[in-house]
């Protein structure tokens, strides 16, 4: 029987995804698990597995395409079987791989709206268009439905002969998928997420000389770094601190059973978060192996959907730009992100005493809906006694 | 036109008198109809012919709708030039084969020696609370047949110079007026005139849309063109006033001009009049319309008794000015 490939899906927000590549031919056979294709998701890049054994037919979707989630592709099928006929809709209980693309049998009311539609404008208008010159893909419609009529064209032109920076936005360029999504979200949780920040500095001298320690004898880029220790600090702590672990959900709050810390990674288009699932509980060699290979697959564009979902709590670390301190923007239904700026040498009491230390700022935003100022000073606080002797936490 | 007179008349009353005085200009005109002669039409529009013209050229006929229209037809053919008159337009149903297949054809099929210059009266509209067979508006099953002209008046002056007109006419002519509107008062001259047939009437000007009416939706949409001023939309109203011949040219440019169109009939909106109107402006003026022409008609509904439910069955003020606004980007 033909197993279908549908778009997947990473979330139910997801509305499409941009085929990238085949990674088969349309008749090679093709084992389950193996890549199939390369989508780009919201928020990147990924490789999907075959949903099961089969011969890749009936291949719908054009590289380049975007596409609903949970829409069938293609199909594998039994040597000689045809693929089903009409390949519009995924089969109940479609095979697909990750956990994402099975959330992705999308209704199809939904659909409707994400396909891409075509440029809506008005037979006037699009004369007008083509006699003065105009664009009409670099024209926002303000007609119902968002159709372009011949003012919005008139418009256009006089902004295009005027030739100043008012044409500037007709010449904005395109986003990537993931830089819409990044403006998106960005967009959302800052407008409708209630952030209040904390901030304190800490003394990281301890940090420094205990991350120096493990490197001794290891080959320069395979030792824990800064950022894996503060992950790994900062997993311990929330065991503590539940509250600054859990969830918006819109009409409660949910307290997260696993931690797992996204962080924060800049990548060509913008950020993404790649996850270290239950870092409380890893080793921190193993977290550090595991943030090396998501950091290289985050840059190369190779995320699977799998490592960036299910955080529970970010760490966005600019301390290689040599950024003082910042304040982040939270992930929603995350509740907290801490951000953390350049170990920098500081004048600094110390015993009464005027002193310079090797100092850590950290900021902390948090959702005033989960979270509390004091419960958040709370973490902080501890997170910076866990700062202060690593070791203690972490042997 | 002749502009001397100031004179106020009823569309009943304009009726009247353009029957009148071609009876009187023209020996060969004569009336035939139910109830046509004492009576004067239950709607009390020929209230006095047959006192002035006598039982003979005002005749009252059984009831017999296809009877009496082929009497006319047979009239008309031999020398006469009557004037059916049908009391509800849903009764034009009897008079089918008289109407298509007799008066429309004689003259081609005759290679011309024969004509039929007869008119045929009747009526229109709904909410009047007549019920599902008295209140339809029918005028797109003849308008839809070639050989036939079809006038649908709006005004007390338009209905008396197209009456006229229709009364000289050499070919059939089938003559609709909206029973709602015998009572509205409106300025007529007491001379002689015509009004062409085949000429639309500009009925209100207007910048930013459209709106194409027929006999008793004109002043619903020249209500709906108020409402609109309200909002800042400047609405055109025209009254294509005969189906067929249709003047095209009218309709098409000032749809050119205001680039969006809607077209209210009260006849049933599906298959009917203001398909075929909004047709030809979406031929004529496609590359200068910013919206697809709409069409407005009577639901494709059996006509309620139910007042509350007979009401929403045809286009409003207030649902014209909805679906104008709509269109014109307002809402």
């Amino acid at each position: 029987m033909a197993i279908s490939v549908v778009m997947p899906a990473l979330e139910m927000a997801q509305e499409n995804g941009k085929l990238l590549a085949w990674r088969k031919k349309e008749g090679e056979s093709v084992t389950k698990g193996e890549p199939l294709l390369e989508v780009e998701t919201d928020k990147a890049v990924v490789e999907v597995e075959a949903p099961g054994d089969g011969i890749l037919a009936g291949i719908t979707a054009q590289v380049g395409a975007v596409i609903p989630v949970g829409e069938t592709i293609a199909w594998l099928v039994a040597p000689g079987e045809q693929p089903p006929a009409k390949a519009a809709t995924a089969a109940p209980g479609a095979r697909a791989t990750s956990a994402a693309a099975s959330a992705a049998a999308a209704p199809t009311a939904a659909k409707t709206s994400a396909e891409p539609v075509a440029i809506q404008i008005s037979p006037k208008a699009r004369r007008l268009a083509k006699e003065l010159g105009v664009d009409i893909g670099q024209i926002r419609g303000t007609g119902p439905d968002g159709t372009i009529t011949s003012d919005d064209v008139q418009a256009a032109a006089s902004a295009k002969a005027s030739g100043g920076a008012t044409a500037a936005p007709a010449a904005a360029e395109p986003l990537s998928q993931l830089a819409r999504l990044m403006a998106e979200r960005t967009t959302q949780s800052w407008t409708t997420v209630p952030h209040f920040f904390l901030q304190q500095s800490v003394d990281a001298s301890a940090l420094q000389t205990y991350q120096k320690k493990l490197s001794v004898g290891s080959a320069p880029g395979t030792s824990p770094t800064i950022t894996d220790v503060l992950i790994a600090l900062i997993a311990r702590s929330l065991e503590k601190h539940p509250k600054l672990n859990a969830s918006w959900t819109g009409d409660g709050i949910r307290l997260n059973a696993d931690i797992n810390i996204s962080v924060a990674m800049a990548v060509k288009d913008g950020v993404v978060s790649a996850v270290i699932p239950n870092a409380n509980r890893t080793p921190l060699a193993t977290l550090s192996t595991l943030r090396r290979e998501l950091t290289q697959r985050a840059r190369s564009g190779r995320l699977r959907p799998a490592d960036i979902t299910g955080g529970t709590f970010t760490l966005s670390n600019l301390g290689m730009y040599k950024i003082d301190a910042f304040t982040a923007i939270i992930t929603p239904p995350q509740c907290a992100i801490l951000a953390v700026g350049a170990i920098a040498d500081a004048v600094v009491p110390v015993d009464g005493n005027i002193g310079v230390r090797p100092m850590l700022t950290m900021t902390l935003s948090s959702d005033h809906r989960v979270v509390d100022g004091a419960r958040a000073a709370e973490f902080l606080g501890e997170l910076a006694v866990a700062i202060r002797e690593p070791e203690k936490w972490l042997k | 036109m002749p502009e001397t007179a100031q004179r106020e008349l009823t569309f009943a009353q304009a009726i009247r008198e353009a029957l009148a005085e071609e009876m009187w200009r023209d020996p060969r005109v004569c009336i035939f109809g139910e109830d046509v002669a004492e009576a004067g039409t239950p709607f009390k529009v020929l209230s006095g012919l047959v006192e002035e013209f006598g039982a003979e050229r005002v005749l009252d006929t059984p009831i017999s709708e296809q009877g009496f229209t082929g009497m006319g037809v047979g009239a008309a053919m031999t020398g006469l030039r009557p004037v059916v008159d049908i009391m509800f337009g849903d009764f034009l149903t009897l008079t089918m084969d008289q109407l298509v297949n007799q008066a429309a054809k004689v003259h081609y099929m005759s290679g011309g020696t024969w004509k039929v210059p007869m008119v045929l009266r009747t009526t229109l509209g709904a909410t009047r609370r007549s019920a599902a067979q008295h209140s339809q508006s029918l005028h797109a099953w003849l308008c839809h047949v070639p050989g036939l002209k079809v006038a649908m008046p709006s005004t007390p002056y338009d209905a008396k110079g197209l009456l006229k007109t229709a009364i000289r006419d050499d070919n059939p002519v089938i003559f609709f007026e909206d029973k709602m509107m015998y009572k509205q008062k409106g300025r007529v001259p007491a001379e002689d005139y015509t009004i062409p047939f085949g000429v639309a009437d500009v009925k209100r000007e207007g910048e930013d849309i459209t709106l194409v009416a027929t006999s008793s939706m004109v002043d619903v949409a020249l209500g709906a063109a108020k409402l609109l001023e309200g909002i800042g939309v400047s609405a055109e109203v025209i009254d294509p006033r005969t189906m067929w011949p249709l003047d095209e040219k009218t309709l098409v440019e000032s749809a050119k001009k205001t680039s969006r169109a809607i077209v209210i009939d009260e006849g049933y909106g599906r298959y009917g009049v203001t398909g075929e109107v909004a047709s030809v402006i979406a031929e004529g003026a496609f590359f200068n319309l910013e919206a697809p022409v709409k069409r407005m008609g009577a639901m494709h509904v059996p006509i309620p008794f139910s007042p509350p439910l007979e009401d929403v069955t045809v286009p409003t003020e207030q649902t014209v000015f909805e679906a104008a606004r709509k269109l014109c980007g307002k809402a």
